[in-house]
């Protein structure tokens, strides 16, 4: 059974209205960026309606012969609308974007834009949780050592990259010197080339080597004390790779 | 043919046109039944100010195109006229009402409780709005056959013609002794009235087309919208 969790009023009132109108024979379209839960909210109020996509015209076109229900995602992929006739048919669509905003007008009796994961800070936060869980099931670490709240939040494509900036963050956290190898020798097998590779690609040791010894011990002197390094030998490297 | 025995005023009592006689000073002497009812809408004054401005220079009568807009009433021509100092009177003339040219195919409506598809779209205008909302209902009126599809298109069009309005009222009743005829069958009528400071009209048209294909009647104006919906059995 699919669970579908919000705390935004909008998508409320979107349940509220697709609960109301469950028995009716109406056409409604739920149009919002990508992964925004379009497909899950449609699917968790109507769990057992046929799910077609609108990649597949010809699945699209037969399902609606056959069927007076029916979920259609990609709405925005079909090329060819005039062919659709949703009289007395209970269809649930979603798109992307509205394409045509005529064409979904008068389709459409039910309209509902579905808000991105920006305006919903309460869902980020259920999301979050809900991906870490998974992200820590799923890479089998079991340490709890780490700050949830510095992981760098990226909602730019909505739960696709949320779930992306978890799984690295917790990958990028549980790693062993060993692991931090493999990843380095990889990055250089692709990369190293030229006649100044050394000095080049030194930045990957010096940069996070400096900015994580600031950060922990707040002044140069004591860093330069740490590093065993002469003072000004490090303000010359945080000039060259130019850290504030 | 002598018709100086011939009493007219029934024939003017029940003509569906309104008339109304005027006395100098704007009092009403007479008045026919259609009129009667079209007062329930329009003051006495504004119908004496126009029997005044359309009146003919001297005696006689004088019949002037023009459209008039009073709540459901629609006219498209007056008679103004006067054979004395002492009285005028008006007369106005319905515009017919142009029959549907698409059937109702009533075996094609399902049965439908109107409330739900209300509160539907109360809720979809909630998700773009927020204006705050009066609902008064009647939760007793029965199930109908509606064309599910069609007639919440032309609710979602007519809410968001509210889309910046304050204070809307919305209520939903049974127009008591009032009847359509459709496919022969006298039918009940549910109007659901939709009232604010103001609205858009951007939508009009549609919201006309749209509710004629379901047989139902608009009242479209400044603050309002009413919808007479056919409670077809």
């Amino acid at each position: 059974m699919e669970t579908f969790f919000t705390t935004s009023d909008k998508i409320q009132h979107i349940i509220k209205s697709f609960n109301l109108t469950k028995t009716l024979y109406i056409s409604s379209i739920i149009i919002g960026e990508a992964h925004t839960g379009k497909k899950s909210l449609a699917r968790y109020l109507f769990p057992n309606v046929l799910l077609v996509s609108g990649f597949d015209q010809q699945e699209v076109e037969n399902a609606l012969e056959k069927h007076d229900e029916l979920i259609i995602t990609d709405f925005e992929k079909l090329n060819n609308h005039s062919s659709l006739d949703f009289t007395n048919k209970r269809i649930i669509a979603t798109a992307n974007y509205m394409g045509n905003p005529a064409l979904i007008d008068e389709l459409f009796a039910f309209i509902y834009s579905m808000p991105s994961l920006q305006e919903r800070p309460g869902d980020v936060t259920y999301l979050k949780d809900l991906y870490l869980k998974e992200a820590r099931s799923t890479l089998m670490i079991e340490d709890n050592t780490f700050e949830s709240d510095e992981i760098h939040l990226n909602l730019s494509k909505n739960s696709k990259s949320l779930k992306k900036s978890i799984f690295l963050h917790l990958v990028k956290h549980s790693m062993d010197d060993k692991d931090i190898k493999r990843v380095l020798y990889h990055y250089l097998l692709k990369n190293l080339d030229g006649n100044d590779g050394y000095r080049e690609h030194l930045a990957l040791y010096e940069i996070p080597l400096i900015e994580a010894g600031l950060k922990k011990f707040s002044s140069q002197l004591q860093l330069s004390r740490v590093l065993g390094i002469n003072r000004n030998t490090l303000r010359k490297k945080i000039h060259e790779h130019r850290i504030d | 043919m002598n018709t100086e025995s011939i009493d007219f005023q029934a024939f003017i009592e029940w003509d569906n046109n309104p008339f109304i006689l005027f006395s100098a000073q704007g009092k009403i002497l007479y008045l026919n039944n259609a009129a009667e009812i079209l007062f329930g809408y329009v003051s006495k004054k504004e119908l004496y100010d126009i029997a005044l401005s359309y009146a003919p220079q001297s005696f006689g009568y004088k019949t002037t195109s023009l459209a008039l807009n009073y709540d459901s009433f629609i006219f498209h021509a007056i008679t103004i006229g006067y054979e004395n100092e002492e009285q005028i009177s008006l007369r106005l003339y319905n515009t017919p009402r142009i029959k549907p040219t698409r059937k109702i195919e009533t075996d094609k409506l399902i049965v439908t409780d109107i409330n739900i598809l209300l509160e539907a779209n109360i809720a979809l205008f909630r998700t773009k709005n927020t204006n705050p909302l009066q609902l008064l209902t009647d939760q007793d009126l029965p199930p109908f056959k509606l064309n599910q599809n069609n007639f919440s298109k032309l609710l979602r069009k007519t809410f968001d013609t509210f889309r910046a309005s304050d204070s809307i009222d919305i209520s939903l009743k049974l127009l008591v002794g009032q009847h359509v005829i459709i496919e022969n069958k006298k039918e009940a009528i549910v109007q659901l009235a939709i009232h604010a400071n103001g609205r858009y009209a951007d939508t009009d048209d549609v919201i006309r087309t749209l509710a004629s294909e379901s047989q139902i009647k608009c009242i479209l104006n400044e603050h309002a919208i009413k919808l007479e919906i056919p409670l077809i059995q």
